[in-house]
């Protein structure tokens, strides 16, 4: 009996393994099943001819990219800037030039612009009201027909028509784009009252941020879509004609490639006079920064735009072949500052006193150590201003005029007099402070799941304590927490005392951009505030100091102008900055590909740390050799 | 059969009132989440646009075009006739994909998972529960024990440790994807083969455990029946081993089965943790990125198709316990 209890048995436990192993089955035929239409149509477009089925990237010619794309691509288009194309689509700053073009490349390291579709450098009328530039001759569209000024005129056209984000970031700004003739643009600045740019810093800046479209392919996409604005905006934009040097090749849920296109126009001896190295881009989508890690460390990614904790482990303890943009700390060019914001209508936080006092006791070098794992720099390298730590910025303001302002932080005692000073005290021996008879009790707060900004905060609510202030610490979701904090039109609710946002990178409208996204008060009001000065902070001083910048092209009045608003931001104190954080992270591992940027790394004009793919760093992508066999 | 029909009648009509609050509840419960969806798109359209008209502008149109700006009845009305229609509408967290394009593009990696990963795991557990329950001795203190212990743990836990023995270690799995990270999916025995390669992990990181409590259930059902007064009656008439077994493991699967038809029912929610450790593809994730965008539609659609999964396989479940077990039918029948 038992014999056929066993046989019994037995053949259960085989058929459950043979069922696990038929498991990967369907499995394997998941992807042909959902995935079809885009295997077809990668295999028709362009597979057939470069790549057959099955193979795989060939590894020698593929550069593999991580920390840009978090999920499946939903569009290829140009207008739309909710396309969730990381590698493809990027309007800002430092323009993504991998599929799409601008007239000029910024360069965050010297603060230059480069032509890129644009012929020569743009010049200002001598009223300062309109920028001209030339396209080049040799710039092609990927259908072979030359990118004119039409189709600069044209992109900014339907930017306004259709009021897509540039169109509504730009038009209070920019008047019209016109082409005088087939190669030359013309930008007209709108003008105020007294016949002056309202502000020549943001038109200047249109040539760096924005990309080309072309004006037949535009015609198509209105005629597809009727005129309607969402429609337009909407429209996945599969068939886009681009001039830049990649385009798609595939995506699906997993994985986007990008494919060089041979003809790319840039192989002309005016642009870079010959192709981008890698044929293929690569990125898969990982799910989170460990799994990025993983693969970095693995060799199956080439260039991490991810914040990888210890970095330097990779190649101090592990031997990796992996490097960052500079050798030791702080790995890389600081270019943002994370920011803590006092929400100064919460009792007590209207005090300068308050303010300072926590700033002053809050420990940076935990910070910068713990949450950054010292990838940032230091604010004795770096003094603390309005100003990120690149070199170009740094030489804006007069250093020495704001040096008895600045603080190093931990000065317990000198908080703890501060406050004593002010009248600020324990008066009821509960071990917290009082002012107007109610206890300093406040919420530090940032998103849920940002652990570096919350490695920040603990250190914020910690350096409290010591001062005889409560700071508790809640991390919302960012989902409630970005829709609290950009309501601007009413006072932030209970739970928002002190709290994390970001400031502005490196760019071309930088640093004012910057400083009026931290200071000025045109922001308080707004009920969908995705600028700054979220803790609504008002002083028509500066607000007038910050409106005479963009118009200014004096050297030494700006320089003035600068040092004066970091006087006021360090005597005030409505946020304070916790560390310096890079534009993008970029670590390299070089066991396929080498000659990444490095700092002095013979390049001129020098290439910056940005991926390859943003503004002028794309001419990395010219420069790499593979590792030699 | 009249007795059967009155039970059958029975469980469809709260099958249907089931259905109809599920449904309510569907469209309900996100939306009473604090926050704002909108918002959170017009934070990626509105990054550096200094001009309040603007912004306010491109609110508007998606709160118009999403509908969220009308009195919630209206929405729920709107929506009821869009799925009627088979339309889940626009993922706000994806915009502009459709909710359906989403869900399609994942749930195939999902199902394939789960679907194996439940079936094997209940094969194997409830085996070597009943073997366990049957045979005892050393077979029954060693897989106690271990059940436990695989059982306890988190699921992270498991995902983790295979990952670091198997594949950061000894190298014979990949760390993560679907597929090859330099292949692109074709029909072909290469891209199959990676398919393959790709699914060890984080198939026996979700079997492993699914084993453990399964056995621990299949254990102390059969040591129950074996010990129930019907199994020594049948011993003593003589009815040969074989058929008493078969009685014993017909009733000690009972609530088995309904563990099972739960885990079918809600596997399209996704297996989380494996695709966020593994970097797997799936509809966990998208979920999970639904939630946290406040992604209503596509949060609607999935918990909907969960529901419905649900109600279904509970519904299948318990029209068969009416031919399985007759005590059930009987008792509801009155």
């Amino acid at each position: 009996m038992n014999k056929k209890f066993w046989l019994i048995a037995s053949l259960l436990l085989i058929a459950s393994i043979a069922l696990s192993a038929c498991g990967t089955t369907p499995e394997a035929a998941t992807p042909e099943a959902t995935k079809a239409p885009e295997v077809t149509q990668v295999s028709e477009a362009t597979v057939a001819p470069t790549l057959a089925p099955g193979a795989p990237l060939p590894r020698n010619e593929t550069l593999y990219f991580n920390g840009q794309q978090w999920g499946p691509v939903v569009c290829w288009n140009p207008y739309s800037s909710s396309c969730n194309n990381a590698l493809g689509i990027a309007q800002q700053d430092n323009a993504r030039v991998v599929m799409f073009e601008t007239p000029y490349l910024y360069n965050m390291l010297d603060g230059q612009v480069y032509p890129l579709l644009a012929d020569g450098d743009y010049a200002w009328n001598d009223a300062h009201t309109e920028i001209t530039f030339k396209i080049k001759a040799a710039a092609k569209w990927s259908d072979g027909t030359p990118v004119t000024a039409e189709d600069v005129a044209y992109t900014w056209a339907t930017h306004v028509k259709y009021s897509t984000p540039t169109g509504s970031a730009n038009m209070d700004y920019i008047d019209a784009i016109e082409a005088v003739d087939p190669q030359t643009v013309v930008i007209k600045a709108k003008l105020d009252e007294d016949g002056k740019a309202i502000n020549p810093l943001i038109v200047a800046s249109y040539v760096s941020s924005n990309y080309v479209i072309q004006k037949a392919w535009t015609q198509t996409l209105e005629e597809r879509t009727g005129g309607d604005a969402t429609e337009l905006l909407a429209d996945t934009a599969e068939d886009v004609v681009y001039s830049g040097p990649y385009y798609k090749f595939f995506a699906d849920e997993a994985k986007v490639v990008f494919i060089r296109d041979d003809n790319y126009w840039g192989k002309d001896a005016s642009m870079w006079g010959k192709l981008p190295v890698p044929k293929y881009l690569a990125h898969a989508m990982f799910k989170d920064n460990a799994a990025g890690f993983t693969a970095l460390q693995a060799g199956e990614v080439d260039v991490s735009q991810q914040f990888n904790a210890n970095i330097q482990d990779l190649w101090l303890k592990d031997n990796l072949p992996i490097s960052t943009y500079l050798p030791d700390a702080p790995y890389g060019i600081g270019a943002s500052l994370p920011t803590a914001f006092y929400n100064l209508q919460s009792p007590g936080l209207d005090q300068v006193a308050v303010r300072k006092a926590i700033a002053i006791a809050v420990d940076y070098d935990t910070i910068i150590a713990n949450a950054m794992t010292n990838q940032s720099a230091t604010f004795q390298q770096v003094p603390r201003s309005l100003m990120n730590p690149t070199p170009g910025e740094q030489a804006l303001y007069d250093h020495d005029a704001v040096n008895d302002l600045q603080w190093a932080g931990k000065d317990i005692e000198g908080a703890n007099k501060l406050l004593d000073d002010a009248g600020i005290t324990d008066s009821d021996g509960d071990g917290w402070r009082e002012y107007n008879g109610e206890k300093l009790s406040y919420v530090a707060t940032c998103p849920n799941g940002w652990s570096d900004w919350q490695a920040a905060i603990e250190v914020v609510a910690a350096a409290g304590k010591e001062i005889g202030i409560e700071i508790t610490t809640n991390y919302p979701e960012w989902a409630v927490y970005q829709t609290v904090v950009t309501k601007s039109d009413a006072p932030l609710p209970e739970g928002y005392d002190i709290f994390m946002m970001w400031s502005d990178g490196a760019g071309p409208t930088q640093p004012w951009s910057r400083i009026r996204h931290l200071l000025s008060s045109e922001f308080v009001g707004m009920a969908s505030n995705w600028n700054g000065n979220w803790g609504q902070y008002s002083n028509p001083d500066v607000d007038e100091l910050i409106k005479e910048i963009p118009g200014e092209t004096d050297e030494a009045r700006l320089k003035e102008i600068y040092t004066e608003l970091v006087k006021i931001y360090l005597t005030d104190i409505p946020s304070f900055t916790l560390m310096y954080r890079p534009q993008s992270f970029h670590a390299v591992n070089e066991s396929v590909w080498t000659n990444f940027p490095h700092e002095d790394d013979g390049t001129e004009p020098p290439v910056p740390p940005l991926d390859l793919t943003d503004g002028w760093s794309i001419a990395g992508l010219y420069n790499l050799t593979l590792v030699a066999e | 059969m009249k007795g059967y029909w009155k039970y059958f009648l029975n469980k469809l009509l709260w099958f249907l009132v089931t259905l109809v609050c599920a449904f309510i509840l569907n469209f309900i419960l996100p939306r009473l989440m604090p926050g704002d969806p909108v918002a959170a798109i017009v934070a990626r359209l509105a990054q550096g646009m200094s001009n309040a008209t603007g912004v306010q502008a491109i609110y508007q149109q998606y709160a118009d075009l999403f509908g969220t700006n009308r009195p919630i009845y209206e929405q729920f009305f709107l929506y009821m006739s869009n799925v009627v229609r088979g339309n889940f509408g626009y993922s706000f967290s994806q915009y502009p994909r459709p909710v359906s394009e989403v869900l399609g593009a994942s749930i195939w990696w999902t199902i394939a998972l789960q679907f194996p990963a439940i079936i094997v795991g209940w094969l194997i557990g409830n085996t070597l529960g009943a073997l366990a329950a049957y045979v005892k001795g050393g077979f029954d203190k060693v897989l106690l024990p271990v059940s436990i212990f695989v059982s306890s743990l988190p699921p992270f836990g498991m995902a983790v440790i295979l990952m670091a023995v198997f594949a950061v270690n000894l190298r014979w799995f990949p760390t993560s994807g679907g597929y090859g990270f330099d292949l692109l999916p074709s029909a072909t025995w290469s891209f199959v083969w990676s398919v393959i390669v790709h699914y060890q992990l984080p198939f026996w990181s979700i079997v492993l455990i699914a084993i453990g409590g399964q056995a621990i259930g299949m254990r102390s059902m059969s040591i129950y029946e074996l010990n129930a007064d019907y199994v020594k009656y049948s011993r003593f008439l003589g009815i040969k081993d074989r058929k008493i077994v078969g009685y014993v493991f017909r009733n000690a699967m009972l609530p088995q089965i309904t563990g099972l038809a739960l885990s079918i029912g809600t596997m399209v929610g996704g297996a989380l943790v494996a695709e966020i450790i593994f970097s797997y593809p799936g509809l966990g994730y998208t979920l999970l990125n639904g939630v946290m965008g406040q992604d209503y539609p596509l949060i609607s659609a999935s918990t909907l198709i969960v529901t419905i999964m649900v109600l279904i396989a509970n519904f299948v479940i318990e029209i068969l316990y009416g031919f399985i077990d007759p005590r059930i039918k009987a008792a509801q029948a009155d």
